[in-house]
């Protein structure tokens, strides 16, 4: 299992987070069940990180910075290899 | 200290948009006194309106002011004009008067009778009837009184002739749902849910009498309840502490609170969880784009993100639309939990905004003291409610 978390805080949330928790709904086949997505409250990354860099995502445990479907799905792919 | 809840639903005759019925309450603080008034004024639609509201803001006033309540109504009652033909007043009222040791005193003046309801069981009280010579009348004028020391757990119930007189005409009801059956299905509703907030009671009461006329208002059918009880507390946490020395002591204050506890923010959560060594949980059961998920935590009722969620609370608390009717997102539950409890504390973190946070982003702790006055404004104004503040 592939854990995706998706930070739900608010800047994340306002920059783009809201969207990224529709992840489920858009991966591909190969990878429906074979990753697990999770909510968490603010990573605490927008205190300290220049502005711009959220939304943030962790993608078995790896950040990722201006996380949206897209790179995420990307990021699985290069796991799996399928990429 | 008891806690005296007030609340009420109401249904315009249908076609009307505005309702002959007025119910209306106020809180006295600094005398711990509750004063609430229903009136019924003759006929339906924007002149019964006038009526019923001038007559229940009199009453209000007068006795707000300390006039004795007797008095109070012989004024309204002097100060009303009569109907022409039917030589009737034009509006009738009861006025609900309680002191800060419980003690009720109440004046009716030819709506249905008042209900107490003690343990489950409708109480009668000893009523006083006062003759009023008043030669305009025909029939004879008569205000009903009573005084009496509530207890923890009364539920006095108001109701308007549009409920007593639900389904007139039909087999179920030729004369009306009268006043034993309410009683029943009072007494019903209670044993199955002893602790019906008054919100709740009175839309159910008056729901039902809309179900005895197939579901239509054949006139105005409001309900006012007025219950005196323990206290329903909740704690609203949110934003971090002014120095991180003080998670510790914010951690404290929430586990101590012996109510409802909630909390609004990640970061707020965070501390919490860190100090507690309890997992936030994130429900991405329901996901809306206009307001963050909410969270689970062990000890809090609710856990939701900050600004954004807060801000819409108080689009929904000053629109004053009924929650219970939207989709449930963070905001709509948290509104729910607030107007399901007495008693608000505010805890809020002050810590200033982070050196490094965007300067496009308004000043965080502003944002929040704003909302929070906010809200407490108008839980205390349209809600009636009782509310603390405290920094942290
Ligand atoms: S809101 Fe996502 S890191 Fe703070």
């Amino acid at each position: 299992m592939i854990k995706v978390e998706i930070c739900t805080g608010t800047t994340c949330f306002v920059m783009g987070g809201a969207e990224l928790l529709m992840l489920e709904e858009s991966l591909p086949e190969s990878l429906a069940d074979r990753v697990e997505i999770q909510g968490t409250s603010c990573m605490e990354h927008c205190k300290s990180n220049p502005a711009g860099e959220a939304p943030y995502a962790r993608v078995n445990g790896k950040l990722i910075k201006q996380a949206s479907i897209h790179n995420v799905i990307t990021e699985l792919k290069r796991i799996t290899g399928e990429e | 200290m008891a806690y005296v809840e007030v609340d009420y639903f109401q249904l315009f005759k249908d076609q009307q948009r505005v309702g002959g019925d007025a119910f209306l309450s106020r809180k006295v603080r600094d005398e711990n006194r509750v004063i609430s008034v229903l009136s019924d004024g003759l006929g339906s639609g924007v002149k019964a309106n006038v009526l019923s509201t001038l007559t229940a803001t009199m009453a209000l006033n007068y006795v707000t002011n300390h006039m004795d309540i007797e008095k109070a109504a012989r004024v309204i009652m002097k100060t009303l004009p009569v109907c022409k033909t039917r030589k009737i007043s034009y509006s009738t009222f009861s006025i609900v008067d309680v002191e800060k040791d419980n003690r009720v005193r109440i004046v009716e003046y030819d709506n249905p009778p008042f209900l107490l309801v003690r343990n489950g069981k409708v109480i009668d009280t000893a009523k006083q009837s006062i003759k009023l010579d008043n030669n305009t009348h025909t029939k004879e004028d008569v205000l009903k009184c009573v005084e009496f020391k509530a207890r923890l757990g009364d539920r006095i119930i108001l109701f308007s002739d549009g409920v007593s007189q639900s389904g007139m005409g039909t087999p179920e009801f030729p004369l009306g749902w009268r006043e034993s059956s309410i009683r029943q299905f009072v007494c019903g509703i209670l044993e199955r849910e002893p602790e019906l907030s008054a919100r709740d009671l009175s839309r159910r009461i008056v729901q039902k009498a809309y179900t005895h006329n197939y579901n239509a208002a054949w006139d105005d059918i409001t309900c006012g309840v007025i219950n005196v009880r323990q206290p329903r507390e909740l704690l609203i946490m949110t934003g971090p502490p002014i120095h991180k020395e003080r998670d510790q002591e914010m951690a404290e204050i929430f586990e101590l609170f012996t109510g409802e506890k909630i909390l609004c923010g990640g970061t707020t959560a965070n501390i919490i969880s860190r100090e507690l060594g309890r997992p936030i949980d994130v429900d991405l059961s329901h996901i809306h784009l206009d307001v963050p998920p909410t969270s689970n935590m062990q000890g809090a009722s609710l856990v939701t993100e900050g600004t954004i969620t807060l801000g819409k609370v108080v689009e929904i608390l000053e629109s004053g639309l009924n929650p219970d009717s939207m989709k449930p997102n963070g905001a709509v539950l948290l509104v729910q939990h607030l107007l399901n409890h007495d008693k608000i504390h505010f805890c809020v973190g002050t810590k200033i905004n982070d050196a490094h946070q965007d300067p496009h982003v308004p000043v965080e702790l502003e944002i929040r003291r704003n909302i929070i006055k906010r809200i407490q404004q108008a839980l205390e104004d349209k809600h009636l409610k009782e509310t603390t503040l405290q920094f942290i």
